[in-house]
């Protein structure tokens, strides 16, 4: 066993031995009233509402909103699991929070690194984040981003996709940045960004395997639909980061690319509300965000879903 | 749902009512030199509510006040444009048009000093303090009709006021917010005098500029067109060029835009700035016009104020040699006003660098000193914040007013997670920061580039 192996093992053995310890202390105090089911009631949306985990109702987007104590820079939720980005402060450092649906802390992950993607299996039991570790954004040159991944049922952690082997079209390249990670339904495979060289491409990744296949060129930041059959992505326009992304879905059978009807340029891991709908964050030019929905079939227009929030996530 | 009808028009609504007879139009198109009245619609209104601590009702058509449940209603207005003195100011509320609506009490109205809360954030959780005088208060209301509170008091030019309204009534209010349209949304109705077409006194200093300033691209030709209208001194706040600060960068993009105006500029260095080792290029290149070779920072004098140009890539700790040479040039310093800039920005909501919280020794040193304004780069954007002490807290005594002003031409960056006390921020539009720095007070304006419309304006007085 080499060392960054044990390392990895003992960093397993002591989430796991964290969880269990916040398990007990849960079972011995006293239940707390699960905040998501406050006023907002019928189908609901998890946002972030300037850095604030929120509430909304998805049929009455502008009625009350359950405006939580709890600070991320980016979140997401599925299956009762919240991924939780926690800002870079002051005096620490940012890092994962894993919370249960009552937003108790099942487990914390210090990070190095700006907050940029979470995203949580439809299960709730593996959780993935990217943050930048050099450089701000993805058109820029010489950015470096970290990608890791946590099983929350066994504490099972990949700190940087970095140290999966590599299969298919990019398998000898030296330098490589992931981002973007979402998970299929067996809770093991999972798709994600992978650059190197130049280009971005959609691999497939096998969590217990340690390997991950890059696939096609151009498609970051995929999100699979809810039926597993197509992936939500941005698409840099003609191939180049700085003309901006098209948001675009891609059917994994047929291979085929549909650009939306959002023609803004979407730099966000979309989120499907069902199997015909995406959501996604635009910023207004005073930082303020809203989240949007489109059609995931190219007809349509977009709609202004959620006013001032981001990180959409349908609960 | 609330109502939307309005049974009393008693003021037409609209961007501009003239009651003068004479209106005399200027250039920009707003009214100067007679009496008028406008009318703003809020920016923000919500209200908060003891019975529901987390929820918050930013986008409800209904804002409550009451007693039971505790109900506490919060209005902030965005006041700009008006071109005299405020002679008077009336906020009028309408209450909605449902049964229960009326009260014995319309609420006791005082001002709120915080007016960074979110309308979409808000909670009784989060509330602001409502800490500022009473202004006025509303005896019973009915449903369906306008009420009025003179605010003549505390609205007395440009800016941005909030308002809080509570009320002893266990049989609260209901007025309608924004979001129920123009016909019933709050209204601050604004009477402003013929008395300030006096404009100010010619020939006060000028301190113009911007940080994050050439590359390749066209952003640094559109701003350094703005200088070539503006005199006055020109401060840039660091990444003079890109990427690398070398000499040839200097000569081949500083020098063909801002470098027309080198002459009457003084600088600071940034990171991209120190790519070159010992920033030698920078140094090169602006000569005695940047301080001390190889320093980088300096201090200097325009009328009333007092000028330090600082350099955030060396040591900034307390005790170092530049923060000891900063509290002996304060000490020394007679004149009633300080200003201060350098290039990583201790407050900001940027999305790509983070508080450079290692500077704080240096805002300190000027926050003990009661320096009035400091302005930063980095993010490149722009971005207002109130006065604020070393920690970030809201301080109206002596609060440092703070901008980041990265918006010199290098492409824009994204804001993240916006912070306590920011203002006013704008990532699309490059432009130059103009102050004009008057005997006790300066007025600080964003000029945007040829074709863009965002701008900022206001003046605080000196501590």
């Amino acid at each position: 066993m080499n060392t960054r192996a044990r390392v990895l093992v003992t960093v397993a053995a002591a989430l796991l031995l964290g969880g269990v310890a916040v398990g007990y202390t849960t079972l011995s105090a006293a239940p707390e009233p699960d905040v998501v089911s406050g006023v907002v009631r019928g189908s609901r949306l998890q946002v972030l509402g300037n850095g604030r985990l929120s509430v909304v109702s998805r049929t009455d987007p502008s009625g009350p909103r359950e405006v939580t104590e709890e600070r991320c820079d980016r979140a997401y939720a599925a299956g009762g699991t919240i991924a939780c980005l926690r800002p870079v402060g002051a005096l620490k450092a940012g890092g994962l929070s894993v919370l249960d649906s009552s937003r108790r802390e099942l487990t914390t992950l210090p990070l190095t690194g700006f907050p940029n993607r979470a995203r949580v299996s439809a299960s709730g039991r593996m959780v993935a984040w990217t943050v930048f570790v050099d450089g701000h954004s993805y058109a820029a040159n010489g950015f470096s981003t970290s990608t890791g991944i946590l099983d929350v049922r066994t504490g099972d952690l990949v700190r940087s996709l970095e140290e999966f082997s590599v299969g298919g079209a990019a398998a000898q390249a030296a330098d490589r940045n992931f981002w973007g990670v979402t998970f299929t339904a067996d809770d093991n495979r999972f798709y994600a960004t992978m650059s190197t060289g130049g280009h971005r491409y959609l691999v497939e990744g096998d969590f217990a395997a340690r390997t991950v296949k890059a696939l096609v060129d151009n498609v970051e930041c995929p999100s699979l639909s809810p039926d597993g059959k197509r992936i939500a992505y941005k698409a840099a326009v003609n191939g180049d980061p700085r003309q901006g992304w098209r948001l675009s879905t891609m059917d994994l059978g047929t291979g085929t690319v549909t650009p939306l009807a959002e023609t803004r340029s979407v730099d966000d891991q979309p989120a499907w509300l069902d199997d015909h709908t995406v959501a996604y964050g635009m910023q207004r030019s005073d930082g303020v965000n809203d989240v949007w929905a489109v059609p995931a079939d190219a007809t349509g227009s977009p709609t202004l879903l959620v006013p001032e929030a981001n990180s959409p996530a349908p609960l | 749902m609330s109502g939307r009808r309005a049974s009393l028009a008693v003021v037409a609504v609209g961007v501009l009512t003239a009651t003068a007879l004479s209106i005399v139009v200027t250039s920009d198109g707003l009214p100067a030199a007679a009496a008028a009245t406008t009318t703003f619609t809020p920016s923000a209104d919500t209200y908060v509510d003891n019975s529901a601590t987390g929820t918050n009702y930013g986008a409800s058509g209904q804002l409550g006040v009451d007693d039971s449940p505790v109900k506490r209603l919060f209005l902030r207005f965005t006041v700009s444009g008006v071109p005299g003195s405020v002679t008077a100011a009336k906020l009028r509320l309408h209450t909605d048009d449902v049964s229960g609506a009326q009260s014995p009490s319309g609420g006791t109205f005082k001002a709120v000093s915080d007016t960074t809360w979110s309308e979409t954030g808000v909670t009784w959780n989060n509330q602001p303090a409502i800490d500022g005088p009473t202004l006025g208060s509303l005896g019973a209301v009915s449903r369906n009709a306008w009420y009025e509170v003179d605010v003549t008091s505390y609205v007395t030019g440009n800016g941005t006021f909030g308002f809080g309204v509570t009320s002893s009534s266990t049989d609260g209010a209901d007025f309608d917010s924004r979001e129920t349209g123009s016909a019933t949304a709050p209204q601050l109705v604004l009477t402003t005098g013929a008395t300030t077409t006096t404009s100010a006194p010619a020939g006060d200093p000028v301190l113009v500029g911007a940080g994050d300033i050439s590359n390749s691209g066209s952003g640094d030709s559109a701003t350094a067109a703005l200088l070539d209208n503006i005199p006055g001194t020109v401060f840039t706040t660091g990444d003079n060029v890109y990427d690398s600060g070398t000499t040839t960068e200097f000569n081949n993009y500083y020098n063909p835009t801002w470098g027309r105006h080198k002459a009457r500029t003084r600088p600071s260095p940034g990171n991209h700035d120190y790519n070159t080792s010992g920033a030698t290029g920078y140094y090169g290149y602006f000569g005695t016009q940047a301080g001390p070779s190889g320093q980088g920072y300096y201090s200097y004098d325009l009328g009333n104020w007092h000028i330090v140009s600082l350099n955030s890539n060396i040591s900034t700790a307390a005790g170092s040699a530049q923060e000891t040479w900063l509290r002996n040039d304060l000490a020394a310093n007679t004149k009633p006003c300080t200003a201060a800039y350098w290039h990583h920005p201790l407050f900001t909501s940027g999305a790509n660098h983070a508080p450079s919280t290692s500077t704080r020794p240096l805002f300190q040193a000027l926050y003990d000193h009661n320096a009035d304004v400091v302005l930063w780069g980095h993010n490149h954007q722009y971005e207002r914040f109130a006065p604020q002490n070393p920690s970030g807290a809201l301080d109206t005594t002596r609060g440092i007013r703070t901008f980041v002003a990265g918006m010199g031409g290098a492409s824009h960056y994204s804001f993240g997670t916006i912070r306590p006390n920011s203002e006013v921020r704008n990532s699309d539009t490059y432009g130059v920061l103009k102050l004009t720095l008057h005997a006790n007070s300066f007025d600080w304006q964003f000029v945007p580039e040829a074709g863009k419309s965002f701008t900022d304006s206001g003046t605080t007085a000196c501590h």
